[in-house]
């Protein structure tokens, strides 16, 4: 049995260290390319969103490569998320491939058993061990991108940043025990606080929103937090694995108060769940004017359900509480001149705005002076 | 409020998305309870073109936006129930559930909005607190707005429309939401056209409930929106049933998300079957002339199969 899983931005090497914890024999795609992209989108319906498309891409290259078992996961809707498994099975059949797919529903007797398939001899510890160590690799991953992500602003050699992700990245993968990733900690958080950064005055902040799969995934996402990095833009993502493992799947009682919270502070705009991250879309726009932020951009794949209803709500929030919000709709054909384009025409006005700001803080302070 | 001054409210109720499928319950209900119902008239042009504000949304949903939009300054109240869940593990969709939100945001100066959450995911009793919730903004107590829903629930029953029976013309399947199918300007009549080039055509609706809930039962996964259930559940069967079906139309709106996947799971299992299926996509540049070259086609091979 050899196992595969689809990639969204780190998240292979987390499952990577888990299915090998549990004695498995992993086969980690190989990383999204323009080939996975045609591969996906030749066998999808036209108008399934991205993540269908690209995961069904990755799955047809591993099977390729000679794995025999797909993990992928369920849900209950309104996401089409959920029905993903089913559609991709049935269009992998069709195109002769002999596997077995795992889908991993919220349904803790069900995730067992499939559990016990996957690794049938393996004992309460050896679990315990291995979720242990994915879960210590993806918070590691999480907290390593954040600060990259909030330092490449300031960094004064163009690369460097990046140069020790990619060194992280690696490091974080070859770790083989909790030990092991405690000590890359402590060692890549002090090299990342080695990095030389002039610090500019009043860096432009700005938080990215909407769908996970964009938002974590480089490829899809043409490098967005990169990009923004090396315009000097400070760069926060409100969803990382780490949120969506604790929050969705495991439930935290901090994660939910959080939620619940959002959902608050959503609701004069947006008054329900409508599925995926959309209401959380709403929520942070708000939340992050609060905290000082200077820019909101929305990512998602084209069609995205949730985040399409968010995004005909945003203009209205986005005037009311004069935050400028940039939307991003992703597809197979999305280039990166028209990405780049409208990035820079953002970030232009978001410095505009600065500037105006300043000044007419200035003016008034002048004639406050005055008076 | 005394119930005499009730008589003036004006509730305006748009004909778009779940109305083909609720409406009349809906009006029923509304005037049991003493209001004045406005209705928004079939779609036209300019409904399309009121609705086209919104940006990457279906064309239904568009649609309904129009409709809620031409109705808004001629009423009092506009009803607009936030319908998240109408069967049990169900949704409807995120776009009919975002609906109210999508309508306050986008238009000022609208009347008041009732927009009562109506969400049967785990239980009915969310739909008797809604309708008793409504029930009082018009004045009624409990008993008075639930016997108000039973007399239009009662109304709805005795007009559910009947079965079909082979008529030896070749039968099409004609799949789709009802929302699209039965709105002449959405879907540019294609139910007319088909009548007219001599097919017997077969909508979702001509098919037994019991039947469609057997059938989607069989499929791998319970399908989570509640009309995407009804559609594939609908095909399946018809194409596994005992009586020949000479070909299957899938109609779907253009970025309509659980589409997507149902027309895939549909489409799959006609060519498995050996039906001959077609997708119509529409949006609103759709042209009639390209609709009816396409329908003709069809038909044509269906016919020509058959005589084979």
């Amino acid at each position: 049995m050899i196992v595969t899983f689809p990639h969204m931005g780190t998240l292979s090497i987390v499952l990577k260290a888990l299915f090998t914890q549990l004695g498995c024999q992993v086969l980690v795609p190989p990383p999204i390319t323009k080939h996975t992209m045609e591969l996906g989108t030749r066998v999808s319906p036209e108008t399934v969103c991205l993540p269908f498309k690209l995961t069904l891409g990755n799955f047809i290259e591993a099977l390729e490569h000679g794995a025999d078992t797909l993990v992928t996961c369920g849900g209950e809707g309104p996401c089409r998320l959920g029905y993903y498994g089913v559609i991709q099975q049935k269009i992998l059949e069709q195109l002769g491939y002999q596997f077995r797919m795992i889908t991993v529903e919220p349904n803790l007797i069900e995730s067992y058993r499939q559990l016990k398939y996957v690794a049938p001899h393996t004992s309460w510890h050896q679990l315990y061990k291995a979720f242990q160590l994915a879960g210590a690799k993806m918070n590691l991953l999480d907290d390593i991108s954040s600060e990259a992500n909030r330092l490449r602003a300031g960094e004064s050699v163009r690369g460097s940043i990046n140069l020790l992700w990619e060194q992280a990245v690696r490091e974080i993968d070859l770790a083989e025990s909790c030990l092991a990733i405690k000590g890359l900690r402590e060692d890549l958080l002090q090299k990342l606080q080695a990095v030389r950064v002039v610090q500019p005055l009043n860096p432009l902040r700005v938080a990215i929103v909407g769908e996970i799969y964009v938002m974590l995934e480089p490829f899809v996402n043409q490098n967005l937090e990169r990009r923004l990095g090396d315009m000097g833009v400070e760069v926060s993502k409100t969803l990382l694995l780490s949120d969506y493992v604790k929050g969705h799947l495991l439930r935290r009682q901090s994660y939910l108060e959080l939620y619940k919270k959002l959902s608050a502070i959503a609701t004069p705009y947006l008054g329900h769940y409508v599925g995926g991250h959309g209401q959380k879309s709403i929520a942070y726009t708000i939340l992050k004017k609060q905290q000082g932020f200077d820019g909101i951009i929305q990512v998602y794949p084209f069609t995205c359900m949730p985040e399409v209803v968010a995004k005909n709500i945003l203009p209205k929030v986005s005037q009311d509480i004069d935050m400028p919000v940039l939307t991003l709709a992703y597809d197979e054909q999305t280039g990166e001149a028209g990405i780049m384009t409208r990035l820079e025409a953002f970030i232009d006005l978001l410095k505009y705005r600065q500037t105006k700001l300043r000044q007419t803080i200035k003016i008034d302070s002048e004639l406050s002076f005055l008076h | 409020m005394s119930r005499s001054e009730n008589m003036s409210l004006r509730v305006g109720v748009p004909q778009g998305l779940l109305h083909f499928q609720y409406g009349t319950v809906w009006e029923r209900f509304l005037s049991e309870l003493g209001a004045e119902v406005v209705l928004s008239g079939e779609t036209t042009r300019h409904t399309l073109d009121c609705g086209s504000v919104l940006d990457e949304m279906c064309l239904p949903a568009k649609v309904f936006f129009g409709h809620a939009y031409q109705l808004r300054d001629k009423v009092d109240y506009l009803f607009l129930p936030r319908i998240v869940s109408i069967r049990s593990g169900q949704y409807t969709c995120p776009k009919i559930i975002g609906m109210p939100d999508v309508l306050r945001n986008n238009v000022g100066h609208l009347p008041l909005i009732i927009d009562t959450n109506i969400d049967m995911r785990k239980k009915s009793r969310p739909l008797y607190q809604a309708i008793v919730t409504i029930g009082q903004l018009f004045g009624c107590g409990v008993v008075a707005s639930l016997y108000a829903w039973f007399r239009a629930w009662q109304y709805r029953a005795r007009i559910q429309p009947v079965g079909w029976a082979y008529d030896g013309r070749p039968r099409l399947a004609l799949i789709g939401h009802p929302y699209i199918i039965y709105d002449r300007q959405v879907s540019l009549d294609t139910l007319g056209k088909l009548n007219k080039l001599g097919m017997q055509v077969v909508t979702p609706e001509m098919v037994e409930r019991e039947e469609i809930n057997r059938a989607a039962a069989k499929l791998e996964k319970k399908i989570f929106w509640s009309n995407s259930h009804t559609l594939a559940g609908a095909a399946m069967a018809l194409m596994s049933g005992s009586r020949t079906l000479s070909g299957i139309i899938f109609m779907t709106c253009f970025a309509c998300g659980p589409d997507a996947l149902v027309g895939e799971l549909i489409r799959q299992q006609a060519s498995q079957l050996n039906i001959p299926c077609m997708q119509l996509s529409l949006d609103e540049h759709t042209a009639e002339a390209g609709l009816v070259t396409r329908l003709e086609a069809f038909s044509d091979m269906v016919k020509r199969r058959q005589n084979t």
